[in-house]
């Protein structure tokens, strides 16, 4: 009984082990490669212990326009988006929730039946690049996602626990509904606020989709993009250093895409210790839900 | 929903909608003529049934292991790691794929090279990408699923555990008879709400690992990826519509079908 007890527990850390390196392995050959020498890259290929060290990659990145453009267009629309889909989902799922509002059963109504049966993708192009004219525009980056049905649901969830008593006792305080709202239930559902804020900005970081159907102009790449276009490997120089090029610096072809990908995930990497608990409760809020 | 009806139009951006012509069922003749449909289909049900089996097997395994897990040090430490693949976008996955798969330099070969085998041409190869998008699907997802049955596991009620100790259970013996039955609903919401999908590919997954690799594709394209290309790539509005509503339509009776035989086993589990 003890030694199947031991065999077990060997299996279970040995696993977990092996699962965790598995996951792990990718980053550190990303981040460790894009320091890597492009000498050393071309000769011996990706590494999980380069020879040589060199921030030429990195230098060479920086130096051109694209980079900080990616950035910014990234920035701005996971800033931008981040901030108006908060406030449209709060609203919205506040609406939903509210005892007294009118037609707040025909509004779950619309999101829960647009959230099974969507106009597919080609009605969504249609809509957004034609009838809205947002064709290589910034704003069909942010839009298309200010409202997802999944999240509203989990806020009306959260708001229904909420007793309406609150709300009439702020009425009689001779609070309107704006003040009710953002000064009184805001400040009570800031948990699930912060965590929904936390997944539309990870929407909003790694998107690509929207950028891939309606963005063709190079000005516009978000960051994704813009390490699609490295792997594509097409006028990798020009692109990189937007129109002027430079012929007297050799190109680091493999380090600008790991120095890319790293300067991509960097932010995410670099927040995640602090930002893992609030997903781990978002998973855990959807799973009670169901 | 109103969208659908380009699928029936001869659809023409600068006619909008109601402008263009009225084409009948010719759109949906072009795409079942050829043997495409048949291909997307089966590639988007297969490789969402591997996801779906090996995402969910493998994420209860690792939930139930890690329970097991007397440090509390590794096992956060494990759960994080175990997490951090799902905050990074499909491209970057992509990037990582390239840089293990790869034939002149990839991690993989260097390995067989090390080993005295010969170097191997995984991106010609078109048959072993489904096990490997399938590999790389538990990759990035399994930490998130983990994460759930991990929250569903610590809400069991310890005194189970413990009467089962003084009853003589093993460790083992209390997996297999008190934590796998407890998780049972949480596993069956989960498989539901994959399998109403199963119509759907990841198209962000298959797009950005896959592109339009042309040795590729006959055995990893799917319905999304190639109504996508029909759209952006050929421009072609109707034909890409048919395929959308083909898909929509298939969809929404794989719902319909699971949410009744999710009824009739057990009233709770269904999801309307």
């Amino acid at each position: 009984m003890a030694f199947s007890n031991r065999l077990f527990s060997v299996a279970v850390y040995s696993f977990i082990a092996f699962f965790v390196v598995i996951c792990a392995v990718p980053f550190w050959m990303v981040v460790v490669d894009s320091f890597a020498s492009e000498s050393s890259l071309q000769t011996a290929g990706y590494q999980l212990f380069p020879s040589e060290f060199s921030t030429y990659a990195y230098q060479y990145l920086f130096q051109g326009s694209q980079l900080w453009r990616s950035y910014s267009v990234t920035l701005v629309v996971t800033v931008v988006g981040t901030a108006l889909s908060l406030l449209i989902t709060s609203t919205m799922a506040y609406v939903m929730a509210h005892k007294k509002a009118k037609f707040g059963g025909l509004l779950s109504f619309m999101t829960y039946f647009t959230m099974i049966f969507g106009s597919g993708m080609v009605g969504f192009y249609i809509l957004v690049a034609i009838w809205l004219g947002l064709k290589d525009s910034i704003w069909s980056m942010i839009l298309p996602y200010l409202l997802n049905p999944f999240y509203a649901f989990i806020l009306v969830a959260f708001y229904r626990t909420i007793p309406y008593e609150v709300n009439e006792a702020a009425t009689i305080d001779g609070a309107n509904e704006f003040t009710t709202f953002f000064r009184i239930i805001w400040p009570m559902t800031v948990p699930a606020l912060a965590t929904i804020t936390l997944f539309y900005a990870l929407q909003y970081w790694n998107d690509w989709y929207l950028a891939i159907m309606f963005v063709d102009n190079y000005h516009l790449h978000p960051l994704q993009i813009m390490i699609r276009q490295l792997i594509a490997n097409m006028n990798m120089q020009s692109y990189l250093q937007g129109g002027n090029v430079s012929f007297d610096k050799p190109l680091p072809v493999k380090g600008v895409q790991l120095a890319t990908v790293c300067v991509t995930i960097g932010p995410i990497i670099l927040l995640y210790p602090f930002v893992q608990k609030y997903f781990v409760k978002g998973l855990t809020i959807g799973a009670v839900k169901g | 929903m109103f969208g659908h009806i380009v699928a029936f139009k001869q659809f023409r951006p600068s006619q909008g909608i109601w402008g263009s012509k009225w084409a009948g069922l010719d759109n949906f003749k072009f795409f079942f003529s050829s043997d495409d449909w048949i291909h997307v289909t089966v590639n988007t049900l297969f490789l969402n049934s591997m996801f779906i089996f090996f995402t969910l097997g493998i994420a209860l395994i690792l939930a139930i292991f890690l329970n097991e897990i007397r440090y509390a040090l590794y096992k956060r430490l494990a759960q994080s790691v175990i997490f951090l693949p799902y905050f990074v976008s499909w491209l970057v996955v992509s990037f990582m794929t390239y840089a293990v798969f790869n034939t002149s330099d990839g991690i993989l070969n260097k390995l067989l090279n090390a080993m005295g085998e010969g170097s191997y041409n995984w991106y010609g190869n078109a048959n072993l990408w489904p096990y490997i998008l399938t590999a790389l699907f538990v990759w990035k997802m399994s930490g998130y699923v983990t994460i759930i049955f991990f929250s569903a596991i610590t809400a069991i009620s310890s005194e189970y555990y413990e009467s089962a100790t003084l009853d003589g259970a093993g460790r083992f013996q209390q997996i297999l008879h008190i934590t796998l039955p407890l998780l049972r609903p949480t596993l069956v919401v989960l498989l539901l709400l994959q399998i109403g999908r199963i119509f759907y590919g990841d198209f962000g997954m298959i797009y950005g690992i896959i592109g339009d690799n042309p040795i590729l594709i006959p055995k990893t394209d799917v319905i999304d990826t190639y109504s996508f290309r029909a759209l952006r790539s050929l421009g072609n509005f109707s034909m890409a519509g048919s395929v959308v509503l083909y898909q929509a339509v298939m969809g929404l009776i794989t719902i319909l079908f699971f949410n009744w035989i999710a009824r009739k086993i057990d009233r709770e589990s269904s999801l309307f």
